[in-house]
Order: structure tokens, then C-alpha cells, then sequence
């Protein structure tokens, strides 16, 4: 016969797959000898077409299969048996149960942090009734032909034109960053934190007002709306409305009290001034009018219904060209950005608040994936070496009626059990770390409260099922395969002494991860530490900053001096290494060079106490005018100086100022092992003061700190004496490495304990298994060394491969990642790399080996004897 | 009585498999009918109205033998059952006496508007 009186094959299956076993001969037969039929009338393309549509007008409830309605009936019945057989399987293999249920509780709790954190991370922001609408105008800072520095701020003057001269923004709001400090109440002093803000920041944001008309709240300048919190704080009470606030000898009038803010706002403030108040001075009007002022303000806005971000962003370019045009001291180019996505964000300088970075969201994320997905390879595995064991109840099962699905819906059933119960152990562990984790950082404190709702509980479940589906789906899928036949004769091999098996496989990847993160994590205490104890080219120890908050600095310095154990003290407008910067561009008088400098301002004693070399020129003179500068290597040659004598007496514009240089000051890491050196200056001043350092020399600290207390309490009353040592402030500064490394510390003892149960469950079964081989070899002779060996023998091949792979992958990810930015890394030499590789194949050898020694142990007739 | 209701395609494949007798299965059924009536109608379709009339107990079916245009497989016969008979009947009854009960008169076909 030729092939046209064969009707489509695929088809044909398609029909088969979809109709119903009991009528499928029949209709399919009726098909056939329709088609012959047509094929011989109308020809066999014809009869082909015919053939198709048939089967898809076959596409109806009669024909169709209908496995749900045949299996209603005794549904309940078997989801009751296989539960119960399901607690038997668990009690009868107790090791391999805790294995699994262990290895996923843990791997749950980390989970489940990840869930609760993502979520509420993912929440920020969302309370704006238009925060679809809401954009944020973000400035690039363009300069020297360098990378563009992104920034989140942009000058009040930018938005100040979006307001007046883009009609087709609905809504312009700024944001000045600058109402911190202190206010006075009665002649009580109480420090606040926040924002002066046009007048049309309560309409765009969604910060409700308990009293108080949002409307006009912050029209008129002296205005100022405080949170309920502040309002009970000053005057114990709510309803504030009216009162009179001082601060910087002026008054401002309380014209609303705002309910809290949201925990999850980017925007966190505890008093709002109206931005009207710069407009009535001179300075204020000038500080709020320049293009280039961008440091500290923000603009906000809020685009009418139907209008693109897209079309808003060539307003800002027109006006970015418009402003650049003028010829600034830099150029500026303007650039939108939605609410959503400013939190979490991406590494903006100048952002109103600290904003968690997205790519630590989603390290996260990758990270507690690789823990799950290790946990999930143990239960697969474990599961697929005991199947031979249940293949048996699977045979019967086949033989008495079960169809395919029934088997696996059995099989996830199983797992999805196994899996709720990790949960319960898992959510008790979570509220162990819970506390941990919120400490591990004073910053995620302060963004998450890892609060459970309703929706997390619901998430926490949905979690835990698709747990149970994903790891129980490779072995429900292996059961299902089996032929009836085969496993009651008893002929069943699953290729468990396979080369490459699937288990194998996963067992590999786990301990991939395993060493990754082991030496991932080697690889970051090393940078912390070289960190900690970098050389910065200047002394910090027994240096003790003190916050002067506004005091006289030449009063507290005597004050705190006059305590027998300072040895030095000195004044400067920040405190260097610790990540602030401060920089300004220089340019040589009456030449045309100009460079990007970093300064802070110090007084005369500074470089002498904390022993900076000058290797020119001279310390700051007290008795001439606050104009001389000391500059480090790198601005002499950046300058386009010969030599170090050249610069001395040179004048230099810097902050609107004319200073000279009077020496010059070996290089120094005043930054942070993120930042080059670059050119820097020592600038002096006589205010501007916000630190007194000084060098103590105490063997009683608790005393000294007593003294200095007391001395502080004599000028200032009203704040708290803060003084912290150098060296603890330069460890803040790496919080986010040392955090990172705990962070990865904490999942590598995870993913490394998760990955050794499942070993220690694969040993244990190899083990078994293969009993009466070890017995009849130990009766030849074989000795306990040898036997060893044997067991080991495969495993020990799976972990060199997870070494090969995992040394130069963590490495790079190290390089990448971890370090990106870092200047001054540390040198990766071997040990670093084979150190944590070494101690998982180890820690894994161990737990191999106990296995096989007790199965190489066991007294051979006890196995034997059974036969 | 919905249990014994007869669609009208379901009488119609009534009829047909009685019109067939002995030689009353898919194929044959599915031809008459497309000859009988101007449609076609798919083996799907005529499918489900068989399985409906033999849940009904109009009809009955047997496996028959199977032929080599076939593919081997065995075709099914239907017979229309003493139950299925005597709706048939009483379908019948039912339209004559509406019939009946029409005055002639306004049987006529009205061709002026």
C-alpha cells in the first residue's frame, strides 16, 4: 500500500492522545475508512484535509478524556491511603526523613526571609494614590569628559522652570534637604530631621494631615508641618496647630500635623518647612536660583493622566540644553525616573535616604534559590536511591489499576507532605534568625520590619507547596516509568551504579555551590580585613572624634584639651576614610587648568596629631588669614607642578575662595578602598567645624571617657557627649563588606550542612546497598582500608570535578561582584582559593567515611547470615 | 420529561440507523445522513449524539467485526431499541396531532405581502 492511504500520522496521534481510551478504536476506525473512502473520490489531499478537520471538530466534551469525573468517586479514599502510606514511608526511613525534612527546614527559613524581605522591599512606595504619575527628576553630572556621575538631586532652579514654564506637567514639587538640626520649643531644644518642600508637596504625596488645611499648609514661608510622633514629643500632644517653633533665630508657625509616616517610604522625614522661607532672604533666594547647585535638593513630578515619561523627558532635555547653553560650571543633563523604581534602586550619589541597591535585592534572591534548589536535589535524590524500595508498592499499585498520573500525583503528594512539614520547623527557625537577620546591618533594621501579614502567610504556603512539587517531581516521575512487569520479577535496575547518573549530577552541582560559597565567603573576610587594618598613610589610633553638634569649636576643644589624658586635639569639618567626600574644583589663578579636589577644612593642629608627613613647605601658620591650603602628591602633579617647592605659594580658586598653597602633605588614603587616591587639600578654616579629634593615651578608657564627659557637660547641656574611636568608625564604614560576609557566611554554613546531609543520606544508602558485596569481600580478605576506598572511590570523584568547576567560577564571581569597585583589593593566591574547597572535601570525606566504616565494621556473618 | 426527550438531530440519526438496519454504524449512519439532509455533519458531532441516545436507552450497540480499511479496528453497531422505537412513535403522534389540530387553512403559503 502507498503511503496517501495512510492518514496523517500526527494527527492521528493528536486524536489518540485526546480521545477517550473507550471510544477511541471505533472513531478511530470510522476516521480511517472515511479517509480510504475520500482518498479514492477526492484524492488523497482532500481526503487528508477532511482527515483533519475531523478530528479537530473531535474536540468535544463526549470525546474527549475524562479522567477527573472517572476518578471522583474514590478520590478521598486514596488521598487518605496515600498519606497514610506516606507517614509509614517517613517513620520506617528515619534517617532519611530528618535528612530531608532538616535539609529543607533550613533551607525554608532562609527562604522564608528572603520572602518576607522581597516583599516588603517590593512595597515601598506603594501608599501613593498617583504614584503611577509621580516621577523623580534625576541629575548626570558631566565633567572632564569623565563617566557622568548620576546623582538623584537636582537644583531647586530646575524645577522652579519645569514649574513655570511646562505647562503640560500637572504637578512640580522640590525638596530641600536641609531642615535638620535643631528646633526650640519653651526653650527646649529637640533635634529634626527633614525636608523644606514646595507648596505642592502634600497634594502629590500621599501623606494624610490630621489637622491642618493640606491645601494651603505650606503656602507661606515660616510654615512648618510636623508627624504626630514630633508633635507628642515637643508638646505631648496632637493637636498643634498654631504653635510657634524657633529655629536658627527664626519662627515658623505649625500649619499641620501629619499622621506617621509609612514605614515604607522612601521619603522619611519628621517636620516638612515650606521652600517659601528661602525666598525671604537674600542667601536663601540665591542658594535656591543656581543651576549647579544640585548637592541636596530634589525635584518631583507628577505627569497628568496619558502623558508618557518618554514625552516628559524631552521637556528636561530641552531644558537641560537651555541651562547648559548658559555655560555652567559643569553640564548637567537631566533624567526621569518612576517612584517605583526608586526603591530599590540603583547606586545614585545624593539619595534622600540610603536606598537598598537592587542588585543586592536580587543576590539575595539567587542566593536563597541556590540553598532551595540544593535542599530540593537532597529530597530527589534520596528519594530516587530509596525507590527501589518502593517500587515494589508501585508494581502492586500498577497491577490492581493505578494509572500514571494517580502514581506521581502520589509521588508530589508525598513530597508536598514532607515539604508542609519542613514549613512548620522552618517558620519556628525563622523567628530564630528573625532578630539576626534585622541586626545583621543597622540599616535593614531600619528599612524592614519582617512583619508577617496575612499575604506573607499566603506566600509562605504557596511556597512550600511549589517546594514539594519541584522536589518531588524528578522521583514521581522515575516511579512512574516503572513496568509493572519487570519490578514484581524483581529485574529492576535503576542504574544506580550508573557512571553518570542523574544523582550524581545533582550531587556535583551541590557541591559546586558548597565550595563557591566557601570560598566566596574565605575570599571576603580576607578583603574585610585587609580593609580594616589598611594602611592609610596616617595614624588613627587612639584618635577619639567627638561630634561637636553645634558647639563653639574653640571653646570644646579647650574644654575637652584641659582633661589630663588628651595629648593632642584638633578640629575638622568631617572625618576622613570613612566614605564621606567632599570635593570642589580647583583652578590655578590666571592659568587655565582646573581638577576635580577633595578637602576637609582643619585647623592648625590636625596634621600634627594625627601624623601626616609634609613633604613641603610648611604647617598653617595661626597668625596670617584663613587662606593657606596643604595639598597631597597627587594635586601637585595633577596641577601640572613639577615639583612639590613649585606649588608652594601658589594661588589657587577653590569654594569661591582664593587660597594658598603652603605645603604639601604625603599621599594619603583619605577615602574609602573604594576610591583611587586623587588630588586633595587640607583647607583652613576657623568655623565650619563639626569634629574635635583627639589623641588620648589612657589606660583607664572608662575613666577618660567619664572626664571628657563631664568636661563636654560644662559647655553643653543640651546633647548627649558622642565621641567615637577612629578605628570603630573606619568598621562602620565597611559595614556593608562585613555584613555581606556574614550574610554569605550564614548561607554558606547553610548550603555547606545541606549538601553534607544529603551525602551523608547517599553514603549511608551506597552503603546499604551494596552490604553483601562488602561482606563477601571483607570474607576474601579485602581489609577496612580497602573497603574504604571502594565506597569512597565515587564520591571522591564527584568532588574533585565540584572543585574544578567551583575555584575559577567563585573567583570570578568575587572579582565581579564582590569587589567591583574596590581599588585596593587583595591578591588571590592559592590558599585563599584551595582553603574553602579543602574544608567541604574534607568535611565531606568525613561523613563518607563514617559511613563506610561502619559498613566496612560490621561483623560480615550478621549479613550473611540471613541467607 | 427531559430524560426522554428527542433532539432533533437525535431523531434524525434514529431514523437513519433504522433506515440502515443490520448495517447501522459510524461510517454508514454519518453517510445516510449527509445524503438524507443537505449538511455535513463531522463523526465528532454525531458522536456525542449516539452516546447520548444510548444513555438515554434508545439505543444499543455492539462490537462488530473489523476490516483491513480500517486500520484492524472493529467497528461498532447501533439498534435502536424497543424504548427508542416507541419514542420515536410517540414523537410522531405528538407532531400529527399538532398537525391535525392546524386548520388547512393556514397551512397556505402566503406569497403577497
Amino acid at each position: 500500500m502507498n503511503n496517501s492511504s495512510q492518514p496523517p500520522k500526527f494527527w492521528t496521534r493528536l486524536f489518540q492522545w485526546l480521545c477517550n481510551d473507550t471510544f477511541y478504536e471505533e472513531l478511530q476506525g470510522d476516521l480511517e475508512e472515511r479517509y480510504v473512502m475520500n482518498a479514492q473520490e477526492k484524492g488523497s489531499r482532500k481526503a487528508k484535509c477532511i482527515y483533519k478537520k475531523e478530528v479537530i471538530k473531535m474536540i468535544r466534551p463526549s470525546v474527549l478524556k475524562k479522567t477527573r469525573t472517572r476518578t471522583r468517586l474514590n478520590n478521598i479514599a486514596m488521598f487518605r491511603n496515600y498519606s497514610i502510606v506516606a507517614f509509614r514511608t517517613l517513620l520506617k526511613n528515619k534517617l532519611f526523613s530528618t535528612i530531608n525534612i532538616v535539609g529543607l527546614a533550613i533551607s525554608m527559613a532562609v527562604a522564608l526571609i528572603t520572602i518576607a524581605f522581597v516583599t516588603e522591599i517590593n512595597n515601598y512606595d506603594t501608599f501613593h494614590e498617583k504614584g503611577d504619575r509621580i516621577y523623580r527628576v534625576n541629575n548626570d553630572r558631566l565633567y572632564d569628559n569623565r563617566d557622568p556621575g548620576h546623582y538623584a538631586t537636582s537644583s531647586i532652579l530646575a524645577g522652579q522652570r519645569l514649574r513655570d514654564e511646562f505647562p503640560g506637567i500637572e504637578k512640580v514639587v522640590s525638596v530641600y534637604n536641609s531642615l535638620n538640626g535643631d528646633i526650640i520649643s519653651d526653650g527646649q531644644t529637640h533635634s529634626v530631621r527633614g525636608y523644606f518642600v514646595s507648596a505642592e508637596f502634600l497634594e502629590v504625596f500621599t501623606f494624610p494631615l490630621l489637622y491642618g488645611n493640606p491645601e494651603t499648609a505650606l503656602d507661606e514661608p515660616h510654615s512648618i508641618v510636623i508627624t504626630e510622633t514630633t508633635a507628642m514629643r515637643i508638646f505631648n500632644r496632637k493637636d498643634v496647630v498654631g504653635e510657634i517653633l524657633e529655629r536658627n533665630h527664626e519662627s515658623f508657625q505649625i500649619t499641620g500635623v501629619l499622621k506617621d509616616i509609612p514605614n515604607n517610604s522612601h521619603l522619611k522625614f519628621q517636620a516638612l518647612g515650606s521652600l517659601a522661607t528661602y525666598q525671604t532672604s537674600e542667601r536663601g533666594r540665591r542658594s535656591i536660583s543656581d543651576w549647579t547647585n544640585m548637592w541636596s535638593s530634589y525635584v518631583y513630578l507628577l505627569l497628568p493622566e496619558g502623558t508618557t515619561s518618554e514625552t516628559a523627558q524631552v521637556w528636561l532635555d530641552q531644558l537641560s540644553v537651555d541651562e547648559n547653553n548658559k555655560g555652567p560650571r559643569f553640564n548637567i543633563e537631566m533624567k526621569m525616573e518612576s517612584l517605583a523604581s526608586i526603591f530599590p534602586g540603583d547606586g545614585k550619589y545624593n539619595q534622600i535616604n540610603t536606598v537598598m541597591p537592587k542588585e543586592n535585592v536580587r543576590s539575595m534572591i539567587i542566593l536563597t534559590l541556590i540553598v532551595v534548589f540544593s535542599a530540593c536535589f537532597n529530597y530527589a535524590n534520596l528519594s530516587m536511591a530509596r525507590s527501589l524500595k518502593r517500587a515494589k508498592e508501585v508494581g502492586v499499585r500498577k497491577v490492581v489499576g493505578a494509572r500514571k498520573g494517580q502514581i506521581f500525583t502520589q509521588f508530589i503528594a508525598e513530597a508536598i507532605l514532607i515539604s508542609i512539614l519542613s514549613l512548620g520547623i522552618a517558620y519556628l527557625l525563622f523567628r530564630l534568625i528573625r532578630p539576626e537577620f534585622l541586626e545583621l546591618n543597622f540599616y535593614i533594621s531600619r528599612t524592614v520590619a519582617l512583619d508577617l501579614t496575612t499575604n506573607i502567610y499566603l506566600q509562605f504556603f504557596t511556597f512550600a507547596v511549589a517546594i514539594g512539587i519541584l522536589s518531588g517531581m524528578v522521583p514521581a516521575f522515575l516511579m512512574t516509568q516503572f513496568k509493572p512487569v519487570s519490578i514484581l520479577k524483581g529485574a529492576v535496575n535503576l542504574g544506580g551504579n550508573r557512571k553518570f547518573g542523574i544523582r550524581k549530577i545533582l550531587i556535583g552541582i551541590q557541591f559546586t555551590l558548597s565550595m563557591g560559597f566557601a570560598i566566596l565567603v574565605t575570599l571576603a573576610y580576607k578583603q574585610y580585613n585587609f580593609a580594616l587594618n589598611f594602611d592609610l598613610g596616617y595614624t588613627t589610633e587612639n584618635i577619639l572624634n567627638v561630634a561637636l553638634q553645634d558647639n563653639d569649636p574653640k571653646l570644646m576643644k579647650n574644654a575637652l584639651e584641659s582633661v589630663p589624658e588628651v595629648l593632642g586635639a584638633s578640629l575638622s569639618s568631617m572625618i576622613p576614610s570613612t566614605g564621606s567626600l567632599n570635593s570642589d574644583i580647583a583652578s590655578r589663578l590666571n592659568h587655565g587648568d582646573s581638577i576635580n579636589t577633595y578637602s576637609i577644612m582643619v585647623d592648625e593642629n590636625y596634621l600634627d596629631n594625627m601624623s601626616h608627613k609634609l613633604l613641603a613647605g610648611e604647617n598653617f601658620n595661626t597668625d596670617l588669614v584663613n587662606d593657606q591650603m596643604i595639598v597631597n602628591e597627587q594635586f601637585v602633579e595633577k596641577m601640572g607642578y613639577s615639583s612639590n617647592d613649585e606649588v608652594l605659594g601658589e594661588r589657587i580658586f577653590y569654594y569661591n575662595d582664593t587660597f594658598r598653597i603652603v605645603g604639601v602633605v604625603k599621599d594619603f588614603h583619605y577615602g574609602t578602598v573604594y576610591n583611587e587616591i586623587e588630588p586633595f587639600s587640607f583647607v583652613q578654616r576657623t568655623n565650619n567645624f563639626n569634629n574635635v579629634n583627639l589623641r588620648v593615651a589612657s589606660n583607664d578608657m572608662v575613666a577618660t571617657m567619664s572626664k571628657l564627659s563631664e568636661a563636654w557637660e560644662r559647655i553643653d547641656t543640651d546633647h548627649e557627649f558622642n565621641a567615637t574611636f577612629f578605628s570603630e568608625s573606619i568598621e562602620r564604614t565597611y559595614n556593608t563588606l562585613s555584613s555581606s560576609m556574614k550574610t554569605y557566611g550564614m548561607l554558606a554554613i547553610v548550603a555547606i550542612s545541606i549538601s553534607m546531609l544529603g551525602l551523608l543520606g547517599m553514603a549511608a544508602y551506597a552503603a546499604e546497598a551494596r552490604t553483601k558485596e562488602l561482606t563477601i569481600r571483607k570474607v576474601l580478605g579485602a581489609t577496612v582500608y580497602n573497603l574504604l576506598i571502594l565506597l569512597s572511590k565515587n564520591f571522591f570523584v564527584i568532588i574533585v570535578i565540584a572543585a574544578g568547576v567551583a575555584i575559577p567560577l567563585s573567583m570570578q564571581l568575587f572579582k565581579t561582584k564582590v569587589v567591583q569597585d574596590v581599588e585596593y583589593g587583595i591578591e588571590v593566591g592559592f590558599w585563599e582559593l584551595a582553603s574553602g574547597a579543602l574544608l567541604v572535601s574534607f568535611i565531606a570525606l568525613i561523613t563518607i567515611g563514617t559511613q563506610a566504616r561502619k559498613a566496612a565494621k560490621a561483623n560480615p556473618a550478621n549479613s550473611l547470615r540471613n541467607d | 420529561m427531559k430524560g426522554t426527550h428527542l433532539g432533533e438531530f437525535q431523531e434524525l440519526a434514529l431514523l437513519t440507523i433504522l433506515v440502515l438496519g443490520d448495517d447501522a454504524y459510524g461510517v454508514s449512519i454519518k453517510r445516510e445522513i449527509n445524503k438524507n439532509i443537505k449538511r455535513s455533519i463531522s463523526r465528532g458531532a454525531l458522536h456525542t449524539a449516539l452516546t447520548r441516545l444510548e444513555e438515554k436507552g434508545f439505543l444499543k450497540s455492539r462490537q462488530g467485526e473489523a476490516n483491513e480499511e480500517r486500520g484492524g479496528r472493529p467497528k461498532r453497531y447501533y439498534e435502536v431499541t424497543n424504548k427508542g422505537k416507541q419514542t420515536l412513535h410517540e414523537t410522531r403522534e405528538m407532531r400529527d396531532n399538532l398537525w391535525n389540530k392546524i386548520p388547512s387553512i393556514r397551512l397556505e403559503l402566503n406569497y403577497a405581502s
